[in-house]
């Protein structure tokens, strides 16, 4: 997404996310978009709860979050062509738990892009980056070919 | 009655989707078990508000990762005597292929449960159980003490 600017990467990444059922559902949207640093915002629901005796949420949705914004952070990258490669892994550490109520963050960035692998990290946490309840790692492959669905749709949507 | 309360009876298919309506968003991504002799068989049924990639129709890969972590918990309670909610330390997800819009399953195997720390190793499939979808590892907290 070279030369775009942060306000143009928030409304391709904001009309993206209207295309993933899964995120589309629960709510999640952008919140910022900071050069590569992109945040996304999950609202707190009753539904997403892991614990119901506490409330709080379901690790897994944290899960959903984190390769959410990681993997459209990838996305976004700069240097690169728009284009959804495979996730290789993702690896996350659950540091603490939200308290109930809270609306999750996320803030991912590409970190490292090889010809063939992109290394992104992130954390997940509530009002500020200084309640970090869980941070993540992923690898994603670079396919040869950009993959034009997505952009196309993003375009068809808007024509 | 309580998630605490049902997670005391041992578990056969019929508590276990017991357990699993008891949590609110397994029941929302739809998830089903089965118990098969000593193992238990996990489900995630097709359904389009799971999906993550529209242009290939292809289950978002975070509830394939919650799918698996809510896997690794269920099994891990069947198997206590004084159960508890064990707590996730860390979760290393390797996604192998994509998951398509069917039926996934999963599977948990224990690798290694100390006193407060359990070593869970999940792979799930959807046509064919010896080529995995995804392969996952988990730490969960364990000890009621510590949590």
């Amino acid at each position: 997404m070279k030369r775009l600017s942060d306000q143009e990467k928030h409304r391709l990444i904001s009309s993206l996310g209207e295309h993933i059922a899964h995120t589309h559902a629960l709510g999640i949207t952008v919140e910022k978009v900071e050069g590569e640093a992109l945040t996304l915002r999950l609202p707190y629901a009753e539904n997403l709860v892991g614990d119901p005796a506490t409330g709080v949420l379901h690790g897994g949705v944290i899960t959903v979050l984190l390769d959410q914004t990681l993997g459209v952070a990838a996305l976004a990258c700069d240097s690169l062509a728009p284009s959804i490669a495979p996730t290789l892994d993702l690896r996350i550490d659950h540091l603490r738990v939200a308290p109930p109520g809270k609306d999750i963050l996320a803030t991912a960035s590409v970190y490292r892009t090889t010809r063939r692998v992109l290394f992104t990290q992130g954390i997940a946490y509530w009002d500020s980056p200084d309640n970090t309840i869980a941070r993540a790692t992923g690898t994603w492959l670079r396919l040869d070919e950009v993959d034009t669905t997505w952009t196309g749709n993003i375009e068809r949507k808007e024509a | 009655m309580s998630l605490a309360d049902i997670i005391r009876h041992a578990p056969s298919s019929e508590t276990l989707s017991l357990w699993l309506e008891k949590v609110p968003y397994a029941a929302y991504l739809g998830i089903e078990a089965r118990v098969e002799g000593d193992d238990i068989l996990f489900i995630l049924p097709p359904d389009d508000k799971l999906l993550g990639n529209p242009a290939i129709r292809a289950i978002h890969g975070g509830v394939i990762g919650a799918f698996m972590e809510q896997a690794a918990v269920f099994h891990l309670i069947a198997r206590m005597e004084t159960p508890v909610l064990p707590k996730i330390i860390d979760f290393s997800l390797d996604y192998l292929r994509a998951n398509f819009a069917r039926h996934t399953y999963a599977r948990c195997h224990v690798t290694r449960q100390g006193r407060s720390v359990a070593n869970v190793h999940i792979t799930a499939w959807q046509d064919d159980e010896q080529q995995p979808t995804a392969t996952a590892r988990a730490h969960f907290l364990i000890d009621e003490a510590l949590t």
